[in-house]
């Protein structure tokens, strides 16, 4: 093991002597991450209090008036505009006008003889302030309605429970943490692994097909190293990177969620804001941590194997590019697939490598912890990432692949 | 001591046209012998078995038929050991272009079991010798080709080798730094090495070698001082003996 520590250090050293790749890996995510955060919490917020503050502009046909007086009474969020010329559909399309509201010609004839107004609303649902005029537009219907139905009740001599035979309470059983928690259990596994693969490729492709394309393989080969001490200490390198990769770049982008969270949950901020920023902190627990780092480990190693040989395999580091780009689709898929809704439920998935990893640490941040699933995903994940290292030893010993004749 | 007995190499290829494997019989039955403070040339045309030779030699690919000895040590029963007795130079100039002279020959120390203080000593003697004193503190990316050729030598002989195989190591450099390189050659075979040299320069070989092989095909022709092989052939020049075991060769095929 001392022949591979000494490789490991090479590469280290090698790596510490090119301060431009030390910080786009390690030093730019450090940087990127609050960047696009803070950027798109202003500009999420910004656009928020825009359109919240603005009112709608809505085109409304209501030849009878029976709801332009509720419209008009609520100018901080309607503003009734007329009809701009052309078409309205398009005009609504080119952001000229939120809604177009058409009610019946008749509508107080139809309101007075007790039948049901037809409100025909027309929105696109493409555009955020479109959907906000119609959920505002919603708001003033459903108090229209409440009054009128108990207007009609009282003609009748109904009590007003008449209307509403049942009403449902809800209570909340969780909590704005715990659903924060499994949202970002959901998709922890899958930036796991992306961040994992991606960060570890381009130094394990220059760590093997590299070294070939330089010339300099051979010089380390013809030394007393035993081979298998280099792939071993080579793996061990792109296992390192891709760990270290993984940690900084989730660091970074946790450290800026919780900005985000912390100046989401300041004074002014709403109460779900606060419980959820005190959830999540209570969620991500050392021993979650812990756990979830520990199922890290063979699966960092699982996706080190894989790029070690394809690399060593690849006569330039093209060639390994080349071979290895199509695996980060197969993470995306893979992690496309952890994230989808309801996965949870299905009984065969424990006992499915990798895709196990991500059911296990889902379940560690929803506080559903199964430690029985939990340790089958890290059995067969070491299973696999020592099977895989045995093959890499046993293929990249020969000398095939090491000259690639 | 370098023994080869009987060494046979093939590879399988592909045809790109018919896509079928081919096997190339790159070293067809092979058997020399180098003794301490002797200078052997294996010379012979591109593609005629040299590298993979001198690979096997260095303990970087393995025989498929007969046996090396390098130091009385088999290459395939004993690798790190025997490859602990051979400093080998490829044919490529690949150097670590981001480290420094003395970081990489101290990190090579430490590949071939040196403690770092000797690794350093040795390091900065050979770079003296080699005439890169100055340069040991500075990165290696923006050295020309002889500078770069000096540096893997060093890296080649930092561990005192007893067996020292340079494969092609006067191509490509101009005529200084060359003849500093032979001068090293000559150096070596004083102090008792067995060195093997691959070349296809004549000159080279006239210059510096006890004796030379020549191999053609991946057979061994010669193996005799270069004077003997001259008169044994009744020629002025190794170049004219190349042309007479080409049509040799040609005339064997059928």
């Amino acid at each position: 093991m001392k022949a591979a520590l000494l490789v490991l250090k090479k590469e280290f050293l090698e790596l510490s002597k090119d301060r431009r790749t030390l910080f786009f890996t390690f030093g730019m995510p450090l940087i990127l991450y609050p960047l696009i955060f803070a950027m798109m919490g202003r500009l999420g917020s910004h656009d928020a209090a825009l359109r919240a503050g603005k009112a709608s502009r809505v085109c409304l046909v209501d030849p009878s008036g029976v709801l332009a007086p509720a419209l008009r009474d609520d100018p901080r969020q309607f503003r009734l505009v007329p009809p701009p010329p052309g078409d309205l559909r398009q005009a609504i399309r080119d952001q000229k006008l939120e809604l177009e509201v058409e009610v019946e010609p008749d509508g107080a004839a139809r309101l007075a003889r007790q039948e049901t107004l037809q409100v025909k609303a027309q929105f696109d649902e493409s555009d955020d302030s479109s959907r906000l005029a119609l959920d505002r537009l919603r708001g003033v219907v459903r108090q229209l309605q409440t009054r009128w139905v108990q207007e009609r009740l009282h003609r009748l001599g109904a009590p007003p429970q008449l209307a509403e035979p049942v009403r449902l309470e809800t209570v909340q059983a969780g909590d704005l943490g715990l659903t924060a928690g499994k949202m970002i259990g959901s998709f922890l596994p899958y930036l796991l692994m992306i961040m994992m693969y991606a960060g570890a490729m381009q130094h394990g492709i220059y760590a093997t097909a590299g070294e070939k394309e330089r010339g300099t393989l051979l010089s380390l080969l013809a030394t007393r190293l035993p081979r298998t001490q280099i792939i071993l200490g080579k793996l061990l390198y792109i296992f390192a990177i891709g760990i270290l990769s993984a940690l900084v770049n989730l660091a970074s982008m946790g450290l800026s969620v919780a900005r985000l969270l912390a100046s989401a949950a300041g004074p002014e901020a709403p109460a779900h804001a606060q419980a959820a920023a005190t959830g999540l902190a209570a969620l991500a627990t050392p021993g979650v941590l812990g756990f979830t780092f520990l199922l890290m480990v063979p699966l960092g190693l699982f996706f080190a194997n894989f790029i070690l040989l394809a690399g060593i395999q690849a006569r330039t580091t093209l060639e390994a590019s080349t071979a290895l780009t199509p695996g980060i689709f197969v993470v995306v898929f893979l992690g496309v697939f952890s994230m989808a809704p309801g996965i949870e439920k299905m009984g065969w998935l424990p006992y499915v490598p990798v895709l196990n990893v991500s059911l296990a640490i889902r379940k560690l941040f929803s506080q559903q912890a199964n430690m029985g699933q939990y340790w089958v995903a890290l059995a067969m994940t070491l299973g696999l990432a020592a099977l895989m290292t045995w093959v890499s030893t046993r293929m990249l010993n020969r000398e095939s692949a090491l000259f690639r004749l | 001591m370098i023994v080869l007995e009987d060494l046979h190499k093939a590879f399988l290829v592909k045809d790109k046209r018919t896509r079928a494997r081919r096997r190339i019989e790159a070293v067809r039955g092979i058997s020399l012998r180098v003794a301490p403070g002797e200078i052997y040339g294996l010379l012979g045309p591109n593609g005629a078995g040299k590298s993979t030779t001198l690979r096997m030699i260095a303990g970087l690919m393995r025989p498929d038929r007969g046996r090396i000895l390098v130091g009385g040590l088999d290459t395939v029963r004993h690798p790190e050991q025997a490859r602990a007795q051979v400093g080998y130079l490829a044919t490529d100039l690949g150097v670590y272009g981001r480290f420094t002279p003395r970081e990489l020959l101290r990190l090579f120390g430490e590949f071939q079991g040196l403690e770092p203080r000797t690794a350093e000593r040795r390091a900065m003697h050979l770079l003296e010798r080699l005439g890169l004193g100055g340069f040991q503190d500075i990165r290696m990316e923006g050295f020309s080709g002889g500078q770069k050729q000096k540096v893997s030598i060093a890296r080649a002989l930092l561990h005192d080798p007893k067996v020292v195989i340079f494969d092609e190591p006067t191509t490509g450099l101009d005529v200084f730094t060359a003849r500093a390189v032979l001068d090293l050659l000559r150096a070596m075979r004083d102090e008792g090495r067995s060195v093997v040299v691959s070349t296809h320069i004549m000159p080279t070989v006239e210059a510096v070698c006890d004796r030379v092989g020549i191999l053609f095909d991946g057979v061994l022709h010669g193996d005799a001082p270069p004077r003997e092989i001259l008169a044994g052939r009744g020629v002025a020049s190794l170049d004219e003996v190349f042309f007479q075991l080409a049509a040799e060769a040609q005339g064997d095929r059928p």
